[in-house]
């Protein structure tokens, strides 16, 4: 296991006051918001700057960790002694047990029992929470898909250590961005015999070349000749559940959309398909393409630029 | 790998005030301040035993109680933020939408 410089993560020395952790954590938690950061790795870094803050700005905790790991650097191979915690009590900086499970293993390792409850106690275990990235089949579909989250594990020595856990979940057909589905009983194990927590998932579409997703509807773009947009036409387009004819109405225009009712993502009411014309022009690469273009060009009095001014 | 898991979307109405609360690791007093400072969009009827809230409303109020944490926020500047960024997500959709990148 590598140890962490949570000193190096904040930006601050060893010897830095809690005011100067603060405000350094204050920065780097605006610079990694995760709603807002243009960093590619923001969440990731969100979680380190979260980890190193909650070491570090709880005394107890910072106490121990320097007590620790005065002598190590970022990086090295790191193994804590056996019971190097004792006399320390741990409490969580507002998080809760089951979020700081996304923290690190280095961090499970040294303080993976915060929080943990004595004998006789009762209580419904902590709910979890993911985002899942999911494709627009499975929402017109429904589906199985296999899902594998980090969660933390016991030994026999009470130590902590995260674990890969794979689900296999049946996706309902409706789901769409933005929504949250819920797997009851997936979240923490309870104490003390009572209930295990939920699972929910907050689910987002992978991109799609041709689709794009908007709530319940769904945007394709539809190209088409011009002599299919000036003269009207029934042609086939492919659908997220198939292919469908549609009519294209004459004189329609590039970028004009065809709305096709209730074939979006399935649900109560269904979204609707929107096809977006996109007109192509063939090539003037034969004399007789080029013969027809002078031929329109001559005979056709059309000047797309002519209500633009100037 | 275990066997299939039956999911349950969670669209409006599906979770209770003790759900939602535990949903965002908070105690339900919590959850009732920030409802009755009205940081959700809808204003809720008088007796907490009535309310419900759907799958958006546990992300909003996640969201609020990590813009609280992080930055000390009281909640109805913790709320404005989570308007905003909501806001940037509705604009991102329509650039999306026509065509444009979101960056």
């Amino acid at each position: 296991m590598e140890f962490k410089d949570y000193y190096q993560v904040l930006g601050v020395s060893r010897d830095a006051s809690a005011e100067v952790v603060k405000k350094a954590f204050r920065k780097l938690a605006r610079k990694y918001h995760p709603d807002v950061s243009k960093e590619p790795d923001a969440e990731a870094r969100m979680k380190e700057v979260n980890e190193a803050y909650t070491v570090l700005a709880d005394t107890e905790k910072r106490a121990a960790y320097d007590q620790l790991g005065h002598d190590y650097h970022a990086g090295q191979d790191f193994r804590p002694p056996p019971d190097w915690d004792a006399g320390f009590e741990f409490t969580g900086r507002g998080f809760s047990g089951a979020e700081s499970a996304e923290f690190s293993d280095f961090f499970s390792q040294l303080f993976g029992r915060m929080g943990g409850q004595a004998g006789g106690f009762r209580a419904r275990g902590e709910d979890h929470h993911a985002k899942i990235l999911l494709d627009l089949e499975v929402a017109y579909r429904g589906g199985k898909r296999a899902i594998t989250l980090r969660v933390p594990r016991q030994d026999a020595q009470g130590r902590v250590a995260l674990a890969d856990h794979t689900l296999n979940v049946g996706i309902p057909k409706g789901v769409h961005a933005g929504q949250v589905i819920r797997l009851a009983g997936q979240g923490a194990p309870g104490v003390g015999g009572a209930p295990a927590g939920d699972l929910y998932l907050e689910v987002h579409f992978e991109p799609h070349r041709r689709y794009r997703v908007e709530d319940r509807d769904v945007y394709a773009t539809l190209p088409v000749t011009p002599w299919e947009a000036a003269l009207g036409a029934t042609v086939k387009a492919s659908v997220p559940d198939g292919a469908v004819e549609v009519r294209i109405p004459a004189g329609s225009r590039s970028g004009g959309k065809l709305r096709l009712r209730r074939r979006g993502i399935p649900g109560e009411p269904p979204g609707d398909l929107y096809l977006v014309l996109e007109i192509h022009t063939p090539p003037a690469d034969t004399p007789r393409a080029r013969e027809l273009y002078e031929t329109m060009a001559s005979e056709l009095a059309f000047d797309p630029r002519q209500h633009q001014g100037g | 790998m275990s066997d299939e898991l039956e999911a349950l979307l969670l669209e409006r109405a599906a979770l209770t005030l003790e759900e939602l609360a535990a949903g965002c690791c908070v105690e339900v007093e919590w959850v009732v301040a920030r409802v009755q400072a009205e940081v959700l969009h809808d204003k809720p009827p008088p007796d907490p035993a009535l309310w419900s809230f759907s799958g958006r409303d546990l992300l909003r109020l996640r969201r609020i109680r990590a813009l609280e944490r992080d930055f000390d926020a009281n909640p109805e500047l913790a709320a404005l933020v989570a308007d905003l960024v909501e806001e940037l997500d509705r604009l991102r959709v329509r650039l999306s939408r026509a065509g444009l990148a979101a960056d």
